[in-house]
């Protein structure tokens, strides 16, 4: 469990990360999302202690980083794949690791095994391709066999095999009731993977709910209706304040309504349904929409 | 839970024992280990178990590095080079001032060939902290090791001793080439090699290699780039004195003879006469200074480590 309360991180006068407070809880993945420098990382350095913040706390279990005494064995994290000497072998890395936490010698192949890295932790770790250093980072992430996991963008420079890999590793983590707290700016990875969302732009907090309650309370959920009756159902979904998108001459697409309204003012005006369904937003939309006014560089007219 | 288990598993005997610590029961209970419990449970490992584990994993940093190598063989090949080139120097001035057969100490040169070898010896102390801050490793080792003053004293205790032994063995190799080369006729000098003498020299030097390094690590942690590092310990060593001495004021020239190299210099009584002379207080006041150095090294580099984010 991690809880972060009132968390604020500035830099100079640029605001990082302001008054976040949340809870990430075991036994499920949670896909921690925000555009590009909206705090994710910097939220996460938080948590580790390796930042220190400029006002709240962050605590796993209750307990602040720093006062963990063996901090592998508690929470495992990888923050950037290439973060270690690359004259280094990884399995060099990994004994080092595992010796500070005292962790068995023999986790250290254990681990490798697991993250199908058993022949090129032999080499210096700056020889490593991307993909290979990412699972280095995941097998030093699972090293001290820890409840709480951390990742920034884990899927980052894996080919199709390996974020299928990734994927099921986050949910047989989570299955095992540990808690994962995954970074991403990939929404489609997020919806495949996460069973709950935290969403944050500029370092505030948007949205903190389970996935199906981001698509859902999306304005961009709609009901699409078909009907030969366009025109009528059109008027009266307008005359009760329903945003009304006319697709073809029969058909209507209605946002912001429930798709129960829909049905019962249709009933009411004796029309005529052919089709009555939701049409749900897809992650990526229903998180474009949440962030568009925290994009930190927005293009040209956005900015405005 | 500790008391839990006493009454689980335990017999009365072992309860009261369990409360009521005797003298007998050294090691403490469970939950408050007495003096000689330094080992704790192991889920509650104590300080010095945790200091241990990080000491472990430095040492692993610090041999799975080719740049370890590089600048001990570095340090023992300035050594030996500029131990030979200093003896000959006063083997060849023995000779031509007509003392010939005098005796040179072969240990002599060695030490006065330490003033160079400190910066190799930096330049391995620099890298075991800024190369982590260069490839961000140094996140690594935060997560496994947050508290930052352990970090520091696992790196201190790690270089210390393999610097301390690096040097007393390059030394051992330089008294032993000095020796050999001063035995040839050409130099018409006898060679010394009073056993306690030469014990003693190679000795001092390990220990001031060690505290150069050490101090090297705490302005490592301070500065964090290697190129920094390695301006603010040849400034410390060379450049500061140097000014200072060039300045000619009496004050000057008393503090410039108490930074580092030259409390070094004193501590192991060098016969160098860069300064125009030995310097002028004891052996022991020169370790006084160079430890002080060093521990204000550390301080500085551990204050840093605590405020500054990594």
């Amino acid at each position: 469990m991690i809880s972060l309360r009132g968390l604020c991180k500035r830099y100079g006068d640029r605001t990082a990360v302001e008054d976040l407070s949340l809870e990430v809880r075991p036994g499920a993945v949670t896909g921690f999302l925000g555009p590009n420098g909206a705090g994710k990382s910097t939220t996460m350095r938080l948590v580790l202690g390796l930042d220190r913040p400029t006002a709240g706390t962050a605590l796993i279990g209750g307990v602040p980083y720093h006062r963990l005494r063996n901090p592998l064995r508690t929470v495992g994290a990888m923050l950037d794949a290439r973060a270690l000497h690359p004259g280094r072998s990884g399995y060099a890395h990994l004994t080092a690791l595992a010796r500070s936490n005292g962790i068995a010698r023999g986790r250290v192949a254990e681990v490798l095994e697991r993250v199908g890295m058993a022949e090129g932790a032999r080499r210096r770790a700056g020889a490593l391709s991307l993909g290979m250093s990412q699972r280095l980072g995941i097998a030093a992430a699972l090293l001290g066999d820890p409840e709480v996991l951390m990742f920034d963008e884990p899927v980052n420079g894996l080919d199709p095999e390996g974020v299928r890999w990734v994927r099921h590793l986050m949910r047989s983590l989570a299955g095992e009731g540990r808690t994962v707290f995954v970074s991403s700016h990939l929404m489609s990875e997020m919806q495949l993977t996460a069973d709950h969302l935290v969403v944050i732009g500029r370092g505030r907090l948007i949205m903190d709910a389970p996935l199906a309650e981001v698509i859902a309370g999306s304005a961009l959920t709609a009901v699409a209706v078909r009907t030969p009756h366009a025109d009528e159902l059109s008027a009266r979904l307008v005359a009760a304040g329903v945003t009304v998108e006319r697709l073809g001459e029969n058909e209507l697409v209605a946002t912001g309504v429930t798709i129960e309204r829909v049905g019962d003012l249709a009933y009411e005006a004796g029309i005529r349904l052919h089709e009555l369904r939701t049409r749900e937003a897809s992650l990526e939309q229903a998180y474009q929409e949440l962030t568009a006014g925290s994009v930190e560089y927005a293009t040209g007219e956005a900015k405005a | 839970m500790n008391v839990e288990r006493h009454t689980t598993r335990g017999g009365h005997g072992e309860r009261a024992a369990a409360d009521r610590p005797t003298r007998l029961a050294l090691l403490g209970r469970a939950d408050r280990p007495t003096g000689l419990a330094l080992l704790g449970r192991a889920d509650r490992p104590t300080r010095l178990v945790l200091l241990g584990r990080a000491v472990g994993a430095e040492w692993v940093k610090l041999w799975s590095v080719r740049s370890t190598w590089w600048c001990l063989a570095g340090a023992a090949a300035l050594l030996v080079l500029g131990a030979v080139t200093v003896g000959a120097g006063e083997a060849t001035d023995l000779a031509r001032a007509g003392a010939g057969g005098a005796r040179v100490t072969a240990s002599g040169p060695v030490v006065s060939a330490a003033a160079l070898v400190p910066f190799a010896l930096a330049a391995m102390a620099t890298l075991v902290i800024t190369s982590e801050y260069a490839s961000r490793g140094i996140w690594a080792t935060l997560q496994a090791v947050p508290v930052r003053g352990r970090v520091l004293a696992a790196k201190a205790l790690v270089v210390a001793p393999v610097v301390a032994v690096a040097g007393v063995l390059s030394g051992a190799a330089a008294t032993g080439a000095v020796s050999a080369v001063l035995s040839a006729d050409v130099f018409g000098a006898r060679v010394a090699l009073p056993p306690a003498r030469t014990a003693l020299d190679l000795l001092r030097m390990g220990l001031f290699f060690a505290l150069v390094s050490v101090m090297t690590v705490g302005v490592g942690a301070a500065v964090r780039s290697a190129a920094g590092t390695l301006s603010v310990v040849f400034m410390l060593l060379m450049g500061a004195p140097m000014i200072l001495l060039m300045t000619g004021g009496s004050a000057a020239v008393e503090a410039s003879l108490r930074m580092p190299l030259f409390a070094g210099l004193a501590f192991m009584e060098s016969a160098d006469t860069i300064t125009g002379g030995p310097m002028p207080y004891p052996a022991g006041e020169g370790l006084a200074w160079l430890v002080g150095w060093t521990a204000a090294a550390l301080a500085v580099g551990h204050a840093v480590l605590r405020r500054r984010d990594a």
